[in-house]
């Protein structure tokens, strides 16, 4: 039950470092990346998506998808079972390589991402299997997720040299910090892979943003989640923008919690983005209404919500 | 001048002894393909057979009478493995499920030896090992009959998996475990009737096996020779075990005699792991195995 | 001791007291007060075989990597070793065992070169190719055993700037030494953040992936670490414990024993490799006395070898099934139990690892 009350705990004394002042450290970030954007001209989307089209042994995932994604919004793409959003996500984290079309992170255009490479672009996402790492502690889980800044070699992190003394340093405060910003305190000695499955998702929410991404893509983050944890984890997803910048882009089955939370809705359905807007532009879009109700799908949506 | 007749010779040499490798490895296939378990007791369980048989037949009982004993023997063998081995371990990933066979292998290794001795028994199974000259080709008359039975056992493995009801519930266990369970099929009894086959098909090589090379405890090391057919011809598929035993067969013999004197000979050895292994970075799911989709 | 605990924390003082007694222990009453039956036939082996499953533990434990060809490795080091001394006569004996590391290192990361593409089965199929290969290499080449016509080496003395450790305490205080030294060396790496990295990428290879774990470089490390402390454990095997050796001694046997010691020691656990190595050194001692006593001259060298196949095989099904991190499970619980019940300490760590 720890899932459901860490919310309303107290934040244990010592150790933590105050979620409060997440904050101010992000929003300086923030503040950077801005300066970035207009020294180099004119403003670019974080994420943008050129007409990427996927198929696996000709059956269309993907096709056509055009897709753009401001600085600092958080981006719902929605869409019934089978709609191509996950092929969307791994088209993005270079995990599928898309037949046609380009991906813009920043001012970097691929035609395949590099997966190896995405931390070092900023981009971070979570899974919507989950993909903790099970027999690693909750601490190391998250300390994972700035592994890529690990510089000293093996011989230095053996022998404890300065360098790799200083960067261990600095990823643990990392760590830590996320650790008491998503109220994982109690639980960060643990073995992940010990832990009830609505924390599990906010160990690998902590491993995303431990990193400071720019662009934090979630992949299914409501799924399989209690209606508690929902909108628990709903005011983390937003916490993660406001206090750490992140810009989000998150797929999403369940429409309910994606209306409230996002600023911009994409609607995909068989491989094809039927709706791009406001939730109130799509929720009031006759195709959107079709692929949900047509009698095609016959999901167990929560539209009404 | 290249002697053509030779390397032909060599040629039908390694396809006939790569037949007897995929009598080997279709046992490890069959257990493969409904239960996902790499059995690496395949090889023990084959020098039980083998020992069993010779060991009852060595005591004067009448052959048929010992073929079916061993064949009870095995079905029994299987039945057990099923009950203390997999059931207890179902739903463990599949690496768990290898080292568990392991276990099994030395377990099997040791009670076959135990029960009945260390010493190497001979056995004579009738068929002369004289060369048959066809225009000109000199072909082992044994390897022609092993490959005659297992090309038979195969072809029954056919009609019983295309055919039988429990065949077609063999396959549906293969494609789908889950969905599988959820019409009615009952696991266990599947998975002791497949370990079952799998003890047959143990029998059989065994027999061949042990008429070729003694009955002896290094019959268990035949399995060594499968894996590198299994990698190649994908752990799941009948036919890459066919393909792939032929091909393991014939490029063991003519790297033996055609590089084997470059580096001292002996290469038998490795030759068809390093085979299966360049192939396997080409090609990671082997000859017919089933290209997997990861899915995230 | 295990990953999930901070690098160089301070330990408890009670941990340090007992470590302390177990250092005058290792180091000094038993060299002094010990039989030479004991360290030669039990310690020196143990000390090697534990080095060895620390090493595998390292490859398949940590890293997820199943190897089926330890004992390919330990004969490179041992061989690596013996060429390094005869031929190089000059180098010091500790530069040897080193070196011999190193070239046990590379040959594995060669081998590990598959682990790029395949995985699970596949993987432990193609180290094999390892077990085979090197044992044919060996077996072919004279000029590895010295064009000896046995193909047997005979190592050469112990002797370390001057001193002589070729008694049997001094083998064992050579290969306790040895042992240590790696022993701590490997728990820092496991605690760095490279421990980190191998744990991820046995746990999901995909999400280390995303999180800019260089997988290529990591798997290779890991095949390179465990094959170096293998090979040091061959080294240890051959010139403080056998004193000859020939390329039987490392066939696909011995590579399932060492496999087998960290199944039932623990998979992923530092001392679940010496709690294994200790019970497959003394169960065999056990089991032949206890077999002698209870059925006297029927119980022969044959039935003994038999009957330690089916013991050991059914504790592999067991332990898989009932306790699948091993021995040091069971450990961890009794000593959890003995300080709850002593109340000599009221917390301990519930954390850990879990295997893949």
């Amino acid at each position: 039950m720890i899932a459901a009350s860490a919310g309303v705990l107290p934040l244990d004394g010592a150790l933590v470092e105050p979620a409060l002042s997440a904050p101010l450290s992000a929003r300086a970030d923030v503040a950077d990346r801005a300066l970035v954007k207009r020294g180099s001209g004119e403003i670019q989307p974080v994420l943008a998506l050129a007409d990427i089209s996927l198929s696996f042994g000709g059956v269309a995932a993907l096709r056509d998808i055009d897709l753009e994604v401001a600085q600092g919004e958080i981006r719902a793409v929605i869409g019934p079972n089978g709609a191509g959003k996950s092929s969307l996500l791994n088209v993005i984290s270079g995990l599928y390589r898309p037949d046609r079309g380009r991906v813009w992170l920043g001012e970097h255009s691929f035609g395949h991402v590099p997966t190896a490479r995405l931390a070092q672009h900023g981009v971070a996402r979570t899974f919507q299997n989950l993909a903790v790492f099970k027999g690693l502690s909750v601490r190391d889980n998250v300390l994972m997720g700035v592994a890529h800044r690990v510089r000293a070699g093996f011989l230095r992190q053996i022998a404890g040299s300065p360098l790799a003394r200083r960067i261990e340093a600095e990823n643990r405060a990392a760590a830590e910090d996320v650790i008491g910003f998503l109220h994982l305190r109690e639980v960060c000695d643990r073995a992940a892979g010990t832990l009830p499955y609505g924390l599990q998702k906010r160990v690998e929410l902590a491993r995303a943003l431990v990193a400071r991404p720019l662009l934090l893509l979630l992949d299914e983050p409501f799924a399989g989640v209690t209606l508690g944890e929902k909108h628990e984890l709903a005011a983390h997803v937003r916490n993660a923008r406001d206090s750490y910048g992140a810009t989000i882009v998150l797929i999403e089955h369940d429409i309910g919690v994606v209306m409230g939370l996002s600023d911009r809705v994409a609607v995909l359905d068989y491989g094809r983005k039927i709706a791009d807007g406001t939730p109130d532009q799509v929720r009031s879009d006759q195709a959107v209404v079709d692929a949900y109700l047509g009698v095609a799908h016959a999901d167990e949506t929560e539209f009404a919500l | 001048m290249f002697d053509y007749q030779f390397l032909i010779e060599v040629l039908v040499g390694g396809l006939l002894s790569g037949v007897m490798y995929s009598l080997v490895a279709i046992g490890f296939v069959v257990i493969y393909k409904t239960s996902g378990v790499l059995n690496f007791a395949q090889g023990a369980m084959l020098l039980f057979a083998a020992l069993t048989f010779v060991s009852l037949v060595e005591r004067g009982v009448a052959l048929p009478l010992a073929l079916l004993a061993t064949l009870a023997i095995m079905v029994a063998l299987g039945v057990a493995v099923e009950r203390t081995v997999l059931r207890p371990l179902v739903n463990q990933p599949p690496i768990t499920l290898f080292m568990a066979t392991l276990g099994l292998s030395y377990v099997i290794e040791g009670a076959a030896q135990l029960l009945w001795g260390t010493q190497v028994h001979g056995l004579d199974i009738g068929i002369s090992d004289v060369p048959l000259d066809i225009v000109g080709v000199f072909i082992s008359r044994f390897d022609l009959f092993a490959a005659a039975v297992a090309g038979s056992l195969v072809a029954l493995f056919a009609l019983f998996f295309r055919t039988t009801r429990t065949g077609l519930s063999f396959r549906a266990v293969a494609d789908d475990p889950f969905a599988a369970l959820a019409v009615g099929l009952r696991l266990p009894r599947v998975w002791a009737i497949v370990w079952t086959v799998a003890g047959i098909v143990a029998l059989v090589a065994g027999l061949l096996w042990g008429a070729r090379l003694g009955v002896q405890f290094s019959l268990s090391l035949v399995v060594l020779k499968a894996l590198p057919v299994l990698v190649l011809g994908g752990f799941d598929s009948i036919a890459g075990a066919i393909v792939g035993g032929l091909l393991i067969g014939a490029i063991e013999k003519l790297a033996e005699v055609y590089v084997g004197p470059l580096v001292g000979g002996g290469i038998e050895a490795w030759a068809g792991y390093v085979v299966a292994l360049v192939f396997l970075l080409v090609r990671p799911s082997g000859l017919f195995g089933q290209k997997l989709v990861e899915r995230v | 001791m295990d990953a999930t605990s901070n690098p160089r924390q301070t330990l408890p003082v009670i941990d340090r007291i007992l470590i302390g007694i177990g250092a005058v222990i290792t180091f000094g009453v038993i060299p002094l007060a010990g039989s030479d039956y004991l360290m030669d036939a039990v310690l020196t082996p143990f000390l090697a075989l534990a080095l060895a499953a620390a090493g595998l533990n390292v490859l398949t434990g940590y890293a997820g990597q199943v190897s089926l060809g330890s004992a390919a490795f330990l004969a490179v080091g041992a061989y690596a070793a013996y060429n390094l001394h005869l031929r190089l006569p000059e180098l010091p004996l500790l530069l040897d065992l080193v070196l011999a590391g190193l070239v046990a290192a590379a040959i594995g990361i060669v081998f590990g070169l598959p682990s790029l593409r395949l995985r699970g089965f596949y993987l432990a199929v193609s180290t094999l190719a390892a077990q085979f290969f090197v044992q044919w290499a060996l077996t072919k080449f004279g000029w590895f055993s010295n064009d000896n016509p046995s193909g047997v080496i005979d190592a050469p003395a112990l002797t370390i700037a001057g001193y002589s450790f070729t008694s049997a305490a001094g083998r064992y205080l050579f290969s306790l030494a040895v042992v240590t030294v790696a022993t701590i060396l490997t728990l820092l790496l496991l605690q760095s953040q490279t421990g980190r990295n191998f744990i991820a990428v046995r746990d999901h290879e995909i999400a280390a992936k995303v999180i800019g774990v260089p997988l290529l470089r990591t798997k290779l490390l890991a095949f390179g670490v465990s094959s170096f402390l293998i090979g040091v454990a061959g080294v240890l095997w051959a010139f403080a414990y056998l004193r000859t050796v020939e390329p039987a001694g490392f066939n696909l046997d011995r590579s399932f024993q060492i496999l087998f010691i960290i199944i039932i020691g623990g998979l992923a656990s530092l001392r679940g490799a010496f709690l294994g190595a200790a019970f497959i050194v003394v169960f065999p001692l056990i089991l032949s006395r206890l077999g002698a006593a209870l059925l006297g001259g029927v119980f022969d060298s044959g039935v003994l070898e038999m009957s330690q196949r089916i013991v050991i095989g059914a504790l592999i099904i067991a332990f898989l099934i009932a306790e699948p991190r091993g021995l040091i499970a069971l450990w961890d619980r009794f000593r959890a139990a003995s300080a709850a019940w002593t109340g000599l300490r009221k917390t301990f760590p519930a954390t850990d690892t879990s295997r893949s």
